[in-house]
Formats: structure tokens, sequence, C-alpha cells
């Protein structure tokens, strides 16, 4: 039986659709009796659908915006 | 007469802000982010010449934006000097027999997981968890998630074999896990 280590490491290449028949039937089988890597799963793929969705609505102070403006007109 | 123009005039008071908005989650520093959007700008206006009207004037910048992004990280990898190991990293998060200790084991999160919803808080204390991964973790977490790339091309701009990616992928989401758990679920 592989380690908790071993299994929530084989979590990410799974994401990535990256695990061997092999290494699939272990994961599979530490899933089977270890409910906490269960949840490392569900909770390492919240954190990646979320980190991918993020949008900001930032905006530059006018003080950048005027540095960034002057650093132009000297490349002009 | 190619079908979309240039009109550098314009360029900050248009895309500043958008190319800001773009750039700062995904380098996770406002001073780094200000100085990339400077950088894409300029490098813009040198390029203009080759700017061939095929691509609307946003589009352009986007993509020298994201090009700056990329060409930080391969930066940062390469001032990184130690080399890095596969299994150097301290192990707080499993004992002797790699089981979950106490202290880091999952705890129950109590929320709906396919509700992705956008929140605020949840955002403010990604980025401070962020901050506190190695640069390298960082860069990939960064790189995977936020820039969509592939483990191929990740591996080929941080000059870092699969095996390392591998690893840093997992360690960065060990961490995240366990300070989000903390900071934004407030569980333990």
């Amino acid at each position: 039986m592989i380690s908790c280590k071993k299994a929530t490491y084989l979590v990410s290449k799974k994401e990535e659709n990256r695990l061997s028949w092999w290494e699939s039937w272990q994961l599979r089988a530490h899933f089977g009796i270890c409910s906490m890597c269960r949840k490392f799963e569900q909770q390492s793929g919240f954190i990646g659908r979320m980190a991918r969705q993020v949008t900001m609505h930032e905006t530059l102070s006018p003080k950048a915006k005027e540095k960034i403006q002057a650093t132009l007109a000297r490349e002009n | 007469m190619p079908k979309n123009q240039l009109n550098p005039d314009q360029w900050v008071q248009r895309y500043a802000d958008a190319l800001y908005s773009y750039t700062l989650p995904r380098v996770n520093d406002t001073a780094v982010a200000e100085d990339l959007v400077q950088e894409t700008f300029i490098s813009a206006w040198k390029a203009r010449d080759s700017f061939k009207g095929e691509a609307t004037e946003k589009s352009w910048l986007f993509s020298i934006c994201k090009n700056k992004i990329i060409d930080h990280y391969r930066k940062k990898a390469r001032e990184i000097m130690q080399p890095m190991s596969a299994t150097g990293v301290t192990d707080s998060f499993f004992d002797e027999a790699e089981h979950w200790t106490k202290q880091d084991q999952p705890g129950d999160w109590g929320i709906d997981f396919s509700d992705t919803v956008e929140n605020k808080e949840f955002y403010a204390v990604l980025a401070k968890c962020r901050k506190r991964l190695q640069e390298m973790q960082e860069a990939v977490f960064s790189m995977k998630y936020l820039e969509d790339m592939d483990a191929a091309e990740i591996c080929k701009v941080l000059g870092i074999t699969s095996s390392n990616y591998w690893v840093l992928i997992h360690r960065a989401k060990l961490q995240l896990r366990t300070c989000l758990e903390k900071n934004w679920l407030h569980i333990k």
C-alpha cells in the first residue's frame, strides 16, 4: 500500500492525466481506505479551479500611469 | 490598409488597468506587476512596425504582456542558485511512515466543491498564502493554473525536469491547502 505522501503526489499527476495504469490502481486502492487523502484530492482540485478562475479588476495608481507615460515619452 | 491599427498615444489610458489586472494575480506582487506593464508598453512601442494588423491592438498588447510574465519567471528561475533536490525539503505534512501528521491532516471544509463563484476573501487569502511559497513553487503554480501552460512548457521555461515539476506542484498544493484551511476557513 502506498503512503499518504505518495498518494497526494499522485493526485497532482492524476489531475493532468499522467498516471500509469499501476499508479492509478495504487491511488484507487489508497483512496479506498484513506478518507484524508480523498479530502485532499477534493480540496486540491478546488484550489486549482479557483486559481484558474481568478479575475481581478484592479486599477493602476495615477502616479504609476504617469510614470509609464513619461517612460514611453522618453522612448519616442 | 490593415484592419487594425495602433494608437500608442492612448495605450496607457485604454489598457494599463486591464494589463495590470491580468498581470497582478499572475506575479502576485504589485511592484513587479507595475514594472511588467511598463515593459509591455515599451516593447510594444519598439515593435510597433512589426504589427501587421491581423490581431486587435488589445490582443497584441496582451500577447506581449504574457511573454513578459513568462520571461519574469524564467529570469527568477535562473536567479535561484540552490540546486533543487526532490527530497531535501523538510516534511512537516507527513510523519516517518509518510502518513498525515495530526497537525496537517486535511480537515472538513464544509463547502460545496462544485461551487467556485467569485469569492474576494478566498482570493485575498490565496494571495497571502502564495507569498509563503518558495519562489519555484510559486512560479510553477502560477504558470500551471493562471497561465494554463502544460508541464512540458513549464519545465522548459524554468529549466527543470519533470520530476522536479511534480515535486514542486505537490509541495505547493500541500502548503496552500494547509494555509487556506487555517486562514480562510479558520479550521484548527
